[in-house]
Parts: C-alpha cells; sequence; structure tokens
C-alpha cells in the first residue's frame, strides 16, 4: 500500500531486483551510502532510498523462487513432458517464503516505472531475474536493464548503477531454463520409474533418483569400488642401501624401484652388502616455480579440501558468505584471470590494513603489482579474490580459513618466481645403481605469502661428488603390495567431474552432495553403497544411456552454444524427450527386474546400516543395532544371539546413530556416531570400555 | 539362482562380481608363484584373504575357493 501510494505521487519508482537478502541490503547499503529505510511487503523486507534524483526500491528472491513442475501434480504418474514453470512454494510447500517474495515483487512492479536486475552475474542469476522479471512483474523482462558487478564493495556497486546494461542477459537466462527444463524432464521421469519399479516389487517406497549429472558422476564411484572390490594385490619388493664415509651417512634407493620377484631382491642384497659404492652421477640444479594461478571455484573447492578437509558443498556456502559480506569477489566463477580492471593496488593496499597481511601487503606495494595469470577465463567474472575490506564483525573459524586461503593465493599471485635446488645422485655398487635425490628451497618468492598452503617441503642432501667412494654398510629388501586405487573423495570426483566436462561450475558440488543424500555413497571416501550399486547396474543393464558421460558432456556442450547465442533450446529439449522417452520404454518392458533388482539392494543397504561391526565377544557374529519388541528401546545385540553370544550394550534413545568404520581403540568395540540436539558425538557403544573410566 | 556369496541375481552360482572377483583372483596365482617362485595355492588363497589391500568380493572369492 504504502509504495503503491508512492508511485501515485512521484510517477514511479526503480525496482532493482536481488538474488539474496544480504545482496539487496549490501546494494541498497551502498547505493544510498547506508541512508536506506527498511519496510516490510507481504512479510518480506524491501530497501527504499534516493539515488542522484532517482527513488529506488530493492528487493530480492531467495535463490530461484521459480520452478519447472508438472500441472498434474501427481508425483507417481510418469511420463511427464508437459511442464510449466511454477512459484515454488506450489511445488514444494517448504518453500512457503517464496510465494511471500513473488507477491513482494509483484505489489513493488505495479508501482514502478524502471526495472533492473540485479542478482548474480551467471546463468543462474539470470535465470532467477528473467523468472521475476517476466512472472512476477507482468513480461518487464525486455525492458529491464541489467547492473553488473563482481563483487558488493560499494565502489563497485556504484559502478555498475552509473553504468547499468540496456538489457539482461538473455542467452544466459535461456541456457539456463533449458537447463531446468531438461534436468526436470529427465529426473523426474526415471526417478519415478525407478521407484515405483522398487515400490511395485517390494511394496514399499524410497525415493530412488537418477539425474542427469547424478547418472554419470554415479557411474565413475561405481567403476572405482569395482575395481577396488575386485581387487588382488601381487607382491614386490623394494630395495633401499645404507652407505657411509667419513660419518657422513646416506640412504638410497635402488634405482629399479620395483622389483618383481624375491629372488631379484635377495640376489641384489647379497651382491651389494660389504662392498664399495662409488658416486658415479651427481648433479645440482635450481629450477624455477611460479605461482600458482589465481582461483576459480574449483581450484577454491579443491584447495580447501586439501587445506582444510572441507567438502566443495561447505566450501562454496562459505565462500558464498564471503561475497555476501563484501570480502571477495563473485565466487562462482570459472576465471583464473585478475584483469586490472579490479584495481591491484586498492586491494592490496586495503589488505595491509589487516595485521597479518601488512608485511606482505607492504612489500608487493614496492613495486608495480602484476600478476601471473591462469588459462581458464570467464566472461562474466574474474578470478575469485579478495576485495580488500576489513572484516566488520566476527568471522567463524571456517570462514576465516577460506578467507585467509582466498587472501593469500591472491597475495601469492603476484609474487616472484620460487627458487629451488633440486639434487640428484647415482651410486654404483658393481653393475648395481641407487639413486638419492633431495630437494629445498633457497628462494620462497611468492611461498612466503601464500605461507602453510605452499606444501613444498626440504629434503636435504649432503653434499657429494662424482668419484666419492662410500661403504654399503647395509641393503634391506622390503616386501611390498601393489595398493588397490583409491576412492574418490569429494574433491577429486569434483575433478573428475570438470574433466569429463560433466556438470558446471555451479552445480558439481550440489551433485555430489546428492548422492551422498541418497544414500548411494557414504563416508569421507564414498564409499558406494548396495543401492549406489545397484541404480548404475540398473541403468547400464536397461538404460544405459542415463549414465552416459559422452551423452552428458554433449548436452552440457549444447547448453554452452544456447548460451553463447549459437545453439537452439526447443531442439535441445525435443533430443532430451526423445532419450528419455526411449530409456523408459526399456525401463518399463523389464519393469518387474528393475524393482527386483532395486529392492533387494535397498533391503541390503537398509540392513547394512544396522550393522555397527565384528562382534568382539564371539568373533563371528556382528554387533547390530535392534529395537527390543516389549520397550520398543533400542539396543546393540549380536547377531549369534540364537548360538549363545550375549553380547549387547545400550545405545542413547534420542537422536539418530549412524555407524563409522573405526573401532574404538581401548577396546575395538565399535564406535557409531550419535546424531541431534548438539553436536554430533562419538560414542564406544562398550558399557564396559577402559576409555570410559574417570581418572 | 542366487550367487552363493552374497545372494545377488546370478546365471551360475556366483553373480557377475564375484565372477569377475575370480578371475583376478585366478590370475594373480601364476604372478605370485613368479614372484615367491613357488607358493602353494592354498597359501596363496590364504594370503590373499589376509592381506589388507585385498578387495572385498575378491577375500571372499579366496575363502569360497579355499572351501571347494
Amino acid at each position: 500500500m504504502l509504495f503503491e501510494r508512492h508511485s501515485q505521487l512521484s510517477g514511479g519508482y526503480t525496482l532493482v531486483l536481488c538474488e539474496k537478502p544480504d545482496a539487496a541490503r549490501g546494494v541498497s547499503d551502498a547505493l544510498s551510502g547506508g541512508k536506506y529505510r527498511s519496510e516490510q511487503v507481504d512479510g518480506t523486507t524491501v530497501f527504499r532510498f534516493g539515488r542522484k534524483g532517482e527513488e529506488f526500491v530493492v528487493c530480492a528472491a531467495q535463490g530461484h523462487v521459480y520452478g519447472v513442475s508438472d500441472p498434474s501434480a501427481e508425483r507417481t504418474v510418469y511420463p511427464v513432458f508437459d511442464i510449466e514453470w511454477y512459484p515454488s512454494n506450489l511445488i514444494d510447500e517448504s518453500s512457503a517464503s517464496a510465494g511471500r517474495r513473488i507477491s513482494a515483487v509483484r505489489k513493488l512492479a505495479a508501482g514502478a516505472s524502471k526495472f533492473v536486475n540485479a542478482c548474480d552475474l551467471d546463468v543462474e542469476g539470470e535465470t532467477i531475474g528473467y523468472n521475476l522479471l517476466r512472472y512476477a512483474c507482468g513480461g518487464k523482462e525486455k525492458s529491464a536493464l541489467r547492473a553488473s558487478f563482481s563483487t558488493l564493495t560499494g565502489e563497485d556497486l556504484q559502478r555498475a548503477f552509473d553504468n547499468l546494461r540496456p538489457q539482461m542477459g538473455w542467452e544466459s537466462a535461456r541456457a539456463g531454463r533449458t537447463r531446468h527444463a531438461m534436468d526436470f524432464v529427465w529426473g523426474v521421469n526415471l526417478s519415478r520409474a525407478l521407484s515405483q519399479s522398487a515400490l511395485d516389487s517390494g511394496n514399499r517406497y524410497r525415493t530412488v533418483s537418477v539425474g542427469r549429472v547424478q547418472g554419470p558422476t554415479l557411474h565413475f564411484l561405481v567403476e572405482r569400488e569395482l575395481e577396488i572390490r575386485e581387487f588382488v594385490p601381487v607382491p614386490h619388493w623394494k630395495v633401499s642401501g645404507r652407505f657411509e664415509r667419513d660419518g657422513v651417512k646416506l640412504t638410497a634407493g635402488y634405482a629399479r624401484e620395483t622389483l618383481e620377484t624375491k629372488a631379484l631382491a635377495e640376489r641384489i642384497e647379497q651382491e651389494c652388502v660389504g662392498r664399495e659404492a662409488v658416486v658415479v652421477a651427481a648433479h645440482r640444479s635450481i629450477i624455477t616455480v611460479v605461482p600458482p594461478a589465481p582461483f576459480n571455484i574449483g581450484d577454491l573447492q579443491k584447495e580447501a579440501y586439501r587445506a582444510f578437509g572441507y567438502t566443495p558443498s561447505r566450501t562454496i556456502q562459505i565462500a558464498e558468505k564471503l561475497y555476501l559480506g563484501a570480502l571477495i569477489s563473485y565466487p562462482r566463477t570459472g576465471s583464473q584471470k585478475l584483469p586490472p580492471s579490479i584495481n591491484y593496488r586498492n586491494i592490496i593496499r586495503g589488505l595491509g590494513r589487516i595485521p597479518e597481511y601488512s608485511t606482505h601487503s607492504a612489500e608487493i606495494l614496492k613495486l608495480e603489482p602484476k600478476p601471473v595469470q591462469g588459462v581458464k577465463s570467464d566472461a562474466a567474472h574474474p578470478a575469485i579474490h579478495p576485495t580488500g575490506e576489513k572484516p566488520r564483525g566476527h568471522l567463524e573459524a571456517s570462514e576465516s580459513a577460506v578467507f585467509d586461503l582466498v587472501v593469500r593465493r591472491f597475495l601469492a599471485a603476484f609474487g616472484p618466481s620460487a627458487r629451488r635446488e633440486l639434487a640428484e645422485a647415482t651410486l654404483a655398487v658393481g653393475e648395481h645403481k641407487f639413486r638419492l635425490s633431495g630437494g629445498r628451497t633457497v628462494s620462497p618468492g611468492w611461498m612466503k605469502y601464500y605461507g602453510r598452503y605452499a606444501g613444498y617441503k626440504n629434503v636435504e642432501l649432503p653434499l657429494v661428488s662424482e668419484g666419492d667412494r662410500f661403504r654399503v654398510t647395509g641393503v634391506a629388501a622390503e616386501e611390498k603390495f601393489e595398493q588397490r586405487p583409491p576412492r574418490y573423495n569429494q574433491s577429486s570426483l569434483l575433478e573428475k567431474m570438470e574433466k569429463e566436462g560433466i556438470g558446471t561450475k555451479a552445480t558439481r558440488a550440489d551433485t555430489i552432495a546428492t548422492l551422498v543424500g541418497r544414500g548411494y555413497a557414504s563416508g569421507e571416501s564414498m564409499e558406494v553403497t548396495d543401492i549406489g550399486l545397484s541404480v548404475v547396474e540398473t541403468m547400464a543393464k536397461y538404460a544405459p544411456s542415463i549414465i552416459s558421460t559422452e551423452l552428458t558432456r554433449e548436452i552440457e556442450d549444447k547448453l554452452e552454444a544456447i548460451e553463447n547465442g549459437s545453439g537452439g533450446d526447443a531442439e535441445l529439449l525435443r533430443d532430451t524427450v526423445r532419450t528419455v522417452a526411449g530409456q523408459l520404454v526399456e525401463l518399463s518392458a523389464n519393469e518387474a527386474a528393475v524393482g527386483r533388482e532395486i529392492d533387494s539392494a535397498l533391503t541390503a543397504t537398509v540392513a547394512k546400516s544396522f550393522v555397527l561391526g565384528k562382534c568382539p565377544v564371539c568373533k563371528t557374529g556382528d554387533l547390530r543395532i535392534v529395537r527390543s519388541k516389549t520397550t520398543k528401546k533400542r539396543f546393540v545385540g549380536c547377531s549369534n544371539y540364537s548360538d549363545g553370544c550375549r553380547a549387547s550394550a545400550p545405545l542413547p534413545q534420542k537422536g539418530s546413530v549412524k555407524t563409522t568404520s573405526r573401532p574404538c581403540e581401548c577396546c575395538s568395540w565399535p564406535v557409531v556416531l550419535v546424531l541431534g540436539g548438539r553436536s554430533p558425538w562419538r560414542l564406544c557403544v562398550n558399557p564396559g570400555c577402559p576409555g570410559k573410566a574417570r581418572p | 539362482m542366487k550367487c552363493c556369496i552374497c545372494g545377488r541375481e546370478a546365471a551360475t552360482d556366483l553373480c557377475r562380481y564375484h565372477t569377475e572377483a575370480e578371475e583376478k583372483v585366478r590370475n594373480a596365482y601364476p604372478l605370485w608363484v613368479k614372484a615367491y617362485g613357488r607358493i602353494e595355492w592354498r597359501d596363496f588363497l590364504d594370503n590373499v584373504k589376509r592381506n589388507p589391500q585385498t578387495g572385498q568380493w575378491a577375500k571372499e572369492i579366496a575363502e569360497f575357493l579355499k572351501g571347494q
């Protein structure tokens, strides 16, 4: 009401649409110099202020407030090819706030004379802005202006609103809407087909989903899981020698690192021990190590995992928060480049006001700052960089950690190359050769700025020269076994997705989180569960296109073509419908078999989730979570109960209990993770565990 | 037919996964013989079963083959 009255008096205001409430507040604060008024419209906070004689009203969505769905709203019906965009609250009851936000925008639009899309400058942001302008503002998508910025700092925002683009990114919005429509058609049909087959077969409903990117990603995990579960190690030997001369002791490995037979290893041992070794080659060299490229989102996610163990989805959430706090630039970028337009000096000077970085900042500013640039670029945003703003309030530990990582990586980009000395030597004992190598940093360069994240170790190598003679004081042949391939963790899986070209920088972390959420993979090492295995096996048998990396990559390329203005959305949607329909025919022709396989995997997965580990009492049974038929309380019991094993233990009755792979270090009984209420806590289920005894 | 190790659907007495694991175990035996000069089949199976690097299905197959 207030805004309708105002618009009648003033002839309309400029309505600015932001993607998130924090961004709306940041934009208002920056453009008004802190002189804005916040008001409530339909339960949504909006901001009003004047700027250069113009009246502004800023309102925010909460991410996507419109989504794709089918008109039938019948959750079990498929195939579904007739789809529409709806307010998210009509699709999902838990999205009630979307309805309030749409209603607020609709009211505000009635009194606005000018519209500005100020959502994030990427495919998702264009899609959110487009949908609001089209559906809530009554077809204003064509006349709306676009504010383009990469940070929420006052300077950047003032510049963006002084130079509004005449129109929004049509192609990006078209690509975004096509992706949403296509992913809905893909996901809803196949997920319903699988869930319904399992329901018909086992009379139990559980969502068994398989999305367009999710399918091939799960396939990567399953391929690796099969390799691991079928793995048989083969023995080999490694030989190392110990050498001594005038008190100088060296240890060197045999030049051929892997010896296939025990006999050969033993022969080397016999032929070398007690003999003399001669240095036949000694070489030292200096190499230069250039600074690492500035962060794009994938690099930041991988580095945060390496440095702090944060999952990709956690890192992106933290980075998003730092962006909304105007501390770093927009994080969902593919760019590894820092253009001069971001004003290097200003940022570095700003960082100098933060005590931890003041020395580095002063050092860099002594010369003309010029950063190293990576190869990848992104037309919309530069690489992730700090804004130079000092954190105003308290940052949580995880936010401080990611902020520090971003700042140091940025500063490192301006550092000189580091210099490392590498040393190598070869010692000969008759026909046998041993090699040793070392390396040390002689000039840290950028490593000084990157600090503990640089990760180069110094392994000193004593000075040796050609012709030096050493006594062989010992030779050891060690039996080794081939290591099985490592499981993917969330970071290496993200890297694999990037390498294979599936998913987008904005969605890969969510895809991985969905695989965990659906129970297809568990634990830090992403171990595939029976149901994950079964979904891929079923797809491979009856609907192979669904887990095909090639098809998914091809679709990504077509989406990119739409975004670049050279591809057709209708054609891609038609192809999608054709592919999905074809696969549904196959699935429905084999519905009974599909249902049986999925249901039996569901049963196995559920059963395994109750098994805590081997029974330490009878040594043959499994300790499981059991619910008492009389008291209905849960406790731990042994699967050999009927054979006489009475191992049992109480469990907390509140919260959920998850199994862990590590047994108790004190008593080797299983340890469970108890979730709910407070922070998660680990509990050894053995009531008599010596580790629980009070000191 | 069900796999006699894990109960999965199977064309023979072993499912696809355990059949593949059996092939891997059998293929590894000559490599172990070459590595040690000599090793009995049953000792090989024992070692494979005990080795922490051995995959779950390969361990199950080693146990299964030992019982035959």
